[in-house]
């Protein structure tokens, strides 16, 4: 049985466009899973239709096994954690977090320990008796976790929760999610448009688009065996290189494809390659520290790669790329992944 | 630099004197007798405040006016923030009509719902009666719109978060929503308390009984006591206007800290 299993669910807002069109998944008790895909493509409803924050408009979503379309939240035993953090900024940090406990008739004495357990966890402690508006972006979004956590829930939405915070904290912060749930052990649906949180956080990607489900599997299967063309590119930096296989030397396939290649499996000569070299010309080069990321256009299309800043090439603009076709993956016209035999 | 400063702080000082000048005088009328008063002299005396509050039982009117104005301040707000709420958070069918249909209320003289008011409590046998002083003002239109606006303006997500730590509606209202609106919510209520404080009219139309005369019915009574032939016994109703004020305005200086301060601060990003 599924922790969480949605099946054909759509939704449409009113008089606008479908934001879900018949999507499924199963979810496994335990599992990590983080929902990507661009701003607009339906994650975010979602995650509010499982929270039941949201009605669908069809298909069934189930909880524990259990159908869940016609639970309201409060009924449905699942904590979120929000963007925005949404903490009640009138309550200090304890009746944040003790609050759940409070609605569901804990004990005043059951609920503080529990508040100072998961303040502890969190370090939190010194500021349980402060309020929202006195603590900083990431103690606040902590107290966002603490308050999920007392609950004891066995599933936690997230709907990007480190997006508000520094490039630093939400790098610290990652960890401290990937270290709750090794602890917690719950099923965790995860949220975001980063996909760097994505490939580090997740047993499985759901990668959406549209309000489709594009492909719903491991990091290592996304990022390796996309199964559009879209993921191929929405997840890698810098992001997979299309080319047009009718430019590219070697190539004798069928016609109409498109190469995908990934900057790594890609490098950069002064002169020709012995064999799959592209003619590039270099438009432009961003440091990035032990390495340079070179933008160049070829006939193929333009192409995006990795270079070690000692093996830059000196002097002149013509360079060329060599191709491990070994790695290439082709798409077709509808940006499909098709195997070459 | 510093001139500047002290220019604006006695500006600001004899703009607020001027304010206050009409309420500083009556207060000083009050302490003299109407004989001195007409005079020309001033003879200090506690004497009008006696004969307010002991001849024309003015503790008693206090006591109705603090019940009926209390009432329909605390009704009245629990009705309209209700109102608010389900008009700026639920999906329901004819929210906007019935929205429109409250504001539409605010054109509405309130001399116009007078006779309609009387008839309807006249059928009912509410007239002469602290429900009938009540009833007719807990409904209040602004009130309502006005805390809808200010509801909208709290982040939904601070509603769904309650909703997920297993809130019922009235929960949301009750524990959220309440206290994050306590500047709104106490601006109106003093609002709503003052309006009723100083209505006349609804409590001329729909009390007969003296025993449940408001304030400002009491105070009309006292133009027609005479210290002379044509004369108005103007420290006498200094007095009972004193008696009016007072409780009114140590009520705002309780409030006021809640009315300034917004305390949204930290809920969200």
């Amino acid at each position: 049985m599924s922790a969480i299993a949605l099946r054909n669910v759509r939704k449409a807002y009113h008089g606008g466009p479908t934001v879900l069109h018949d999507l499924s998944m199963a979810i496994e008790a335990g599992e990590f899973i983080v929902i990507v895909g661009p701003s607009g493509c339906g994650k975010s409803t979602l995650l509010r239709l499982i929270a039941g924050l949201e009605r669908a408009d069809g298909g069934d979503i189930e909880i524990g096994g259990t159908r869940a379309n016609d639970l309201p939240p409060q009924d449905r035993d699942i904590a979120m954690i929000f963007q925005n953090y949404a903490l009640y900024p009138h309550m200090s940090v304890r009746e944040n977090i003790a609050f759940g406990l409070e609605l569901r008739g804990v004990p005043k004495r059951e609920r503080n320990a529990r508040a100072e357990s998961v303040a502890g966890m969190l370090q939190l402690d010194p500021y349980l008796e402060r309020k929202p508006g006195a603590l900083s972006g990431g103690q606040r979004q902590r107290v966002a976790m603490g308050r999920a956590m007392a609950r004891k829930s066995s599933i936690f939405l997230m709907d990007e929760p480190l997006s508000n915070l520094d490039n630093a904290l939400r790098i610290a912060m990652r960890t401290e999610v990937k270290e709750l749930h090794r602890q917690l052990g719950a099923t965790m649906v995860y949220v975001t448009h980063d996909q760097t949180e994505a490939l580090s956080l997740a047993d499985r990607i759901a990668v959406m688009k549209d309000g489709h489900l594009l492909q719903f599997d491991t990091p290592e299967a996304i990022y390796d065996r996309p199964a559009h063309r879209f993921v191929a590119g929405f997840l890698g930096v810098p992001p997979m290189n299309f080319l047009s296989a009718k430019a590219v030397p070697g190539y004798s396939g069928p016609e109409g494809l498109t190469i995908g290649l990934r900057p790594e499996h890609l490098s950069i000569h002064a002169g020709e390659p012995a064999a799959n070299g592209l003619g590039v010309r270099l438009l432009l080069s961003e440091m990035t520290g032990a390495t340079v990321i070179l933008h160049c256009e070829s006939a193929a299309g333009r192409i995006t790669l990795n270079c070690a800043r000692k093996d830059m090439p000196q002097g002149s603009d013509a360079l060329w790329v060599n191709l491990e076709l070994s790695h290439a993956l082709y798409f077709d016209e509808d940006g499909k992944r098709v195997e070459l035999s | 630099m510093k001139l500047r400063q002290n220019a604006t702080t006695a500006l600001a000082l004899v703009a607020g004197l001027l304010f206050l000048s009409p309420v500083l005088y009556s207060i000083w009328m009050s302490f003299q007798t109407a004989q001195s008063y007409y005079r020309g002299g001033f003879e200090f005396s506690l004497g009008n405040y006696g004969t307010a509050v002991t001849k024309f039982n003015f503790a008693r009117y206090l006591v109705n006016s603090i019940i009926v104005s209390g009432m329909v301040t605390l009704v009245g707000l629990a009705v309209s923030t209700t109102a608010a709420f389900a008009f700026a958070r639920f999906d329901f069918k004819g929210r906007d009509l019935l929205f429109g249909i409250t504001v539409a209320t605010l054109m509405i003289p309130s001399h116009i719902t007078l006779i309609p008011n009387y008839l309807t409590l006249a059928r009912v046998g509410l007239l002469d009666t602290y429900a009938g002083l009540i009833l007719p003002a807990i409904s209040n239109g602004f009130a309502a719109f006005f805390l809808r606006q200010y509801i909208r303006g709290i982040p939904r997500a601070l509603d769904e978060a309650a909703y997920m730590d297993g809130a019922r509606p009235l929960q949301v209202l009750w524990r959220v929503i309440v206290p994050i609106s306590r500047p709104a919510i106490f601006s109106m209520g003093l609002y709503i308390f003052l309006g009723e404080w100083n209505n006349y009219i609804w409590p001329l139309v729909a009390v007969g009984k003296e025993d449940l005369y408001t304030l400002q019915l009491g105070l009309a009574r006292l133009y027609s006591v005479n210290p002379g032939e044509g004369l108005i016994d103007w420290p006498l109703v200094m007095a009972a206007s004193t008696i009016t004020i007072l409780p009114v305005l140590f009520g705002f200086f309780l409030v006021e800290r809640h009315l300034v301060r917004g305390i949204t601060m930290g809920a969200v990003k």
